[in-house]
């Protein structure tokens, strides 16, 4: 090719530089491949309709969201800055020798509009593909349900065009600045140059760190005081009380870049040539290092769900003390199977039949309560009302006849039954002190007396009353407000078959039954509090029957069917055996989540550290030259590289086991045993992106010598 | 051809200033191989760089051909980079993804007029250098005495007012470090170039017409090299007063540095 105009002179250049811009189109791809994969299944009606909108899982999901799309940005955005980097000494030669910055600019600008284009298309275009590959994957290897089929909303494609436009705007802005310097010798000296950090204080560790932790509790709880101070609740401007979090992170980064953990330093010449290229290379890396490990804390985050959820569903679903349980209106005596029969069923299905059968009578009361009234402007008030809602009440005999909690209610008194080990729960009335006959409208006077522990009806909203107050409140009451309880084992091993036919069988009888729709509801739809905002010409806020209506027999397997209709049968075998399946969306799309924010801060880490070996590929000359061995230089590469792995993956996995074990605490001011046991398999968790992070590290090592060209280890 | 006039230039450094050249006054006429040197610090590459443009002065003139370089903006400054003056670096700067005859190309091709007779140029140049075998290899495959020559082909080849070197044998050793002087040298006499050469060096110094000696931003001394009778003997001698004025410019260096501690 004769080379005669700059534009040809650019060809040559970038078939010579393939290398630097394969690394920079990578960078472009990879984010937007991310930000799109990841926004698809964020708006995919897959997982939107079973994220309850404005539920805390929502919120989570799109939290993490927003910080890995910032991680994206920024690490594309770097990425930029790397190729002006690399390809600052063309520039610059060709201005010292007289090309204009427009004829450069011009052809230059062309060139990254072009490429970031191209490569970001590239990503767009094929997130979604790697959205429904990785989605299917898990379905196919993981966990699989009736509600993981993916469909997309391409509205989502508005976010990556969103992004595409920052990445083009931010990759000709970086150009136009790097051009448009006017001393051109720090333009040529760009490739070398180093951004010292100064001023960098012993004290900017443990402050960092104090910031960062009470940055976390101050956050966490500021909601709630607000909310207790003004009687409002917290406007979205509160969440500025976390800013502590993030000034503490970056501080205590920068002292470790700087001055090293400086935790009891016996020599203060070992690793002073790293500490040192560090200092002088400092500011980008601790950004870097400050993308990395809120990534890290977001990935973790959302890791963390599935072991949680998990792990605190299994032991409850263990401890029960009967296999079966199942309620049913009185209306539906004659419908629902009736004790031979599920005998005989759970006998054709291969078991030993049925034992231990136990009936109870349930009864449904008004009760006393205290409830938020919202107000304008974001405010509320708490009003009491003889009548709140509705809850399950039965006798302490009753109680008695299931549990082998111990259990002694006074007259006048009643209990909360609540899962065994949990000392209060937001969603029990511990306040009423009158409780209603919704037929006869007689009324007694309770105190709460405490809460008394059961896996199989804890928390769910059932009460216990003494024997005798129970009599006297349902004397009269109708046979609608009433229901059998009824619990039973299989004899001998419990198979899954039953306990699915059993569930199906007793779903089928519901769904036949004459005015099924009174009984295919939600568990949030609550009768009593809608008969009295009816008598009080009140608008009732909660689910009314209409909205319960979409409980449909048909998706009986759906994880709102599981979790909400208000007849759902308990089962140890097929809650255990469906549990991963009903809750599969979640499931994915948290793993989806947390793989998306860790191969993010994996591939910054990776860049960071190859962009060291570059700027520092001088001084590894010079030691060389020095006489420092393969081993020495090979450690010098390490020192600098654990800190761009290790210290995020340190402060990141600390920070957000710290914050989940305070969230779990704060939920009831203590940790309950399935919380403690969930902690526990979330250091497992820990540890195995620990060992991810390592594998990354070890490859970027690796790389890194090779660039450096240092021997390898024999 | 090149007019200093009284150039002030200091550097912020925190809340503190420098004045590195204290009002330079300077010319060097067409053909004309001029050297500075100075110890370090002197302000020597900083008086290059506002020379070459890459650095604005606060105060002074330069004047290259009659034209003043104050005031003038990116696209004229550009234009005088790649018409009138032509560049040596220490470094070389050659751009590797371009073979040699690419690079000494590059002028022209960012002038607009990489045609045929600037192909001929290329090909004479590297006659007169001695680098016409490796015109088709790329830097990575030649030696720095090859890559400063190439560098030196670059600088000449828009047939410039003034070639500015800055260092330009520091990175190489004795005999590359005399090819590329003796390319310099072949460059005045055959193209009537005029160099202007900052070093360190007081054997490539001792090849220059006059030597400018800088310390702490002011002229110290200009020495004129005898010219006549034998050159050989005339540059040796050159050579010695050079050595002479540096040791006693160092040593008056040590004089001051010495009133100082006494004052003390």
């Amino acid at each position: 090719m004769n080379v005669n105009t700059l534009s040809v002179v650019f060809h040559k250049l970038r078939s010579h530089n393939r290398k630097n811009y394969i690394l920079y189109v990578c960078c472009n791809f990879t984010s937007l491949l991310l930000i799109t994969a990841y926004s698809g299944i964020l708006f995919s009606p897959t997982v939107l309709s079973i994220f309850p909108e404005g539920g805390d899982s929502r919120k989570q999901i799109d939290m993490i969201f927003v910080m890995a799309l910032i991680g994206c940005l920024v690490f594309t955005i770097y990425a930029a800055g790397l190729f002006y980097r690399m390809k600052s000494k063309e520039l610059g030669v060709m201005m010292l020798l007289g090309a204009s910055k427009q004829k450069l600019i011009k052809t230059l600008s062309g060139e990254v509009f072009i490429l970031s284009l191209v490569s970001s298309l590239a990503g767009t275009v094929l997130g979604l593909p790697l959205a429904w590959l990785l989605w299917g994957l898990f379905r196919l290897l993981l966990v699989d349900g009736p509600e993981m089929a993916l469909h997309f909303d391409f509205s989502c494609l508005l976010v990556s065009a969103l992004s595409m436009c920052i990445v083009i705007f931010f990759a000709c802005a970086i150009g136009l600045f790097y051009l448009r310097k006017v001393n051109l010798m720090d333009v040529v000296n760009t490739e070398h140059k180093n951004e010292p950090l100064r001023g960098v204080k012993k004290w900017f560790g443990w402050v960092g760190l104090l910031l960062l932790f009470s940055g976390a509790i101050l956050g966490y709880y500021s909601s709630s005081i607000y909310m207790s101070l003004f009687q409002s609740y917290s406007p979205a401007w509160l969440n500025v009380t976390y800013a502590p979090v993030f000034i503490g992170l970056y501080l205590f980064l920068l002292h470790v870049v700087v001055n090293g953990l400086g935790v009891g330093r016996k020599n203060n010449y070992k690793g002073l040539i790293a500490r040192s290229m560090m200092k002088f290379q400092g500011r980008q890396t601790v950004n870097n290092m400050m993308v990395v490990t809120v990534l890290i804390t977001g990935g973790l985050f959302a890791a963390f769900y599935t072991p949680m959820l998990g792990t605190g569903h299994m032991m409850r679903t263990e401890a029960r003390a009967f296999d079966y349980g199942f309620h049913y209106p009185y209306a539906l005596e004659q419908t629902v199977p009736s004790q031979a029969e599920i005998d005989s069923m759970a006998q054709d299905a291969g078991t030993s039949g049925i034992a231990d059968w136990t009936n109870i009578e349930v009864s449904t009361l008004g009760a006393a309560g205290y409830r938020e009234v919202q107000d304008e402007g974001g405010k509320f008030h708490v009003e009491y009302l003889p009548i709140v809602g509705g809850s399950r009440f039965l006798s302490e005999s009753a109680f008695k006849a299931f549990s082998d909690t111990e259990c002694n209610v006074p007259k006048g008194q009643y209990y909360a039954i609540n899962q065994v080990g949990y000392k209060n729960s937001f969603r029990l009335n511990n306040g009423a002190d009158m409780i209603t006959n919704m037929t006869t409208r007689e009324e007694i006077p309770v105190t709460f007396g405490g809460y008394l522990g059961d896996d199989i009806l804890g928390d769910r909203g059932y009460y216990v009353l003494n024997d005798e107050d129970y009599k006297k409140i349902t004397q009269g009451i109708s046979e609608e407000w009433k229901e059998h309880m009824v619990f039973f084992n299989t004899a001998g091993q419990d198979n899954y078959t039953f306990a699915r036919n059993f569930f199906d069988d007793l779903v089928d009888r519901f769904a036949a039954s004459p005015q099924a729709e009174n009984y295919m509801i939600s568990s949030e739809y609550d009768k009593v509090e809608e008969i009295v905002a009816n008598e009080n010409g009140q608008i009732y806020d909660g689910d009314t029957l209409e909205d319960s209506g979409t409980l449909s027999s048909e998706q009986r397997d759906s994880n709102g069917f599981r979790l909400y209709w208000d007849y759902m049968p308990q089962s140890k075998t097929l809650d255990s055996h469906e549990f991963l399946k009903i809750m599969a969306v979640f499931l994915v799309a948290f793993i989806f989540v947390a793989l998306i924010c860790l191969a993010v801060a994996m591939m910054i880490c990776y860049t960071r550290s190859i962009t060291i070996a570059i700027n520092n590929r001088y001084v590894f000359d010079d030691l060389k030259r020095l006489g420092a061995s393969p081993a020495f230089l090979r450690k010098e590469v390490k020192r600098q590289v654990s800190k761009v792995f290790a210290v995020p993956a340190t402060v990141g996995c600390m920070a957000m086991y710290f914050l989940y074990g305070l969230v779990m605490y704060a939920n009831d001011s203590y940790f309950s045993v399935d919380e403690i046991w969930g902690m526990i398999v979330c250091l497992a968790v820990v540890l195995a992106v620990a060992a991810l992070i390592y594998l990354v590290y070890r490859i970027t090592i690796r790389q890194m010598e090779e660039k450096l060209e240092i021997e390898r280890r024999p | 051809m090149l007019y200093v006039k009284n150039l002030h230039k200091s550097y912020q450094v925190g809340t503190s200033t420098y004045e590195v050249l204290k009002g330079i006054n300077l010319a060097v006429s067409k053909g004309e191989f001029v050297a500075i040197m100075g110890p370090s610090g002197s302000g020597k590459s900083t008086l290059l760089n506002c020379i070459s443009c890459y650095i604005p002065f606060e105060e002074g003139e330069i004047l290259l051909g009659g034209q003043s370089l104050a005031g003038l903006n990116q696209t004229q400054l550009a234009k005088v980079r790649n018409e009138k003056l032509g560049f040596v670096f220490q470094d070389f700067m050659l751009l590797d993804g371009l073979s040699v005859r690419e690079n000494i190309l590059l002028p022209c091709i960012i002038k607009g007029n990489a045609d045929a007779k600037a192909e001929t140029q290329v090909r004479d140049l590297c006659e007169m250098f001695g680098i016409s075998h490796i015109m088709d290899k790329y830097p990575a495959e030649i030696s720095g005495g090859e890559r400063q020559r190439t560098a030196v082909a670059r600088a000449l080849i828009n047939r410039p007012l003034l070639v500015l070197a800055d260092e330009p044998t520091g990175n190489l050793d004795s005999k590359s470090s005399r090819a590329v002087i003796d390319a310099f040298i072949s460059s005045r006499d055959t193209l009537s170039a005029t160099i202007f050469m900052v070093t360190h060096d007081s054997f490539s110094a001792s090849f220059c017409d006059r030597v400018i000696l800088m310390k702490d931003g002011k002229i110290w001394r200009t020495m004129v090299k005898d010219s006549s009778g034998d050159k050989m003997q005339a540059r040796s001698d050159f050579q010695d007063r050079l050595l002479s004025a540096t040791k006693e410019m160092s040593s008056d260096v040590g004089t001051a540095v010495a009133k100082k501690e006494v004052t003390r």
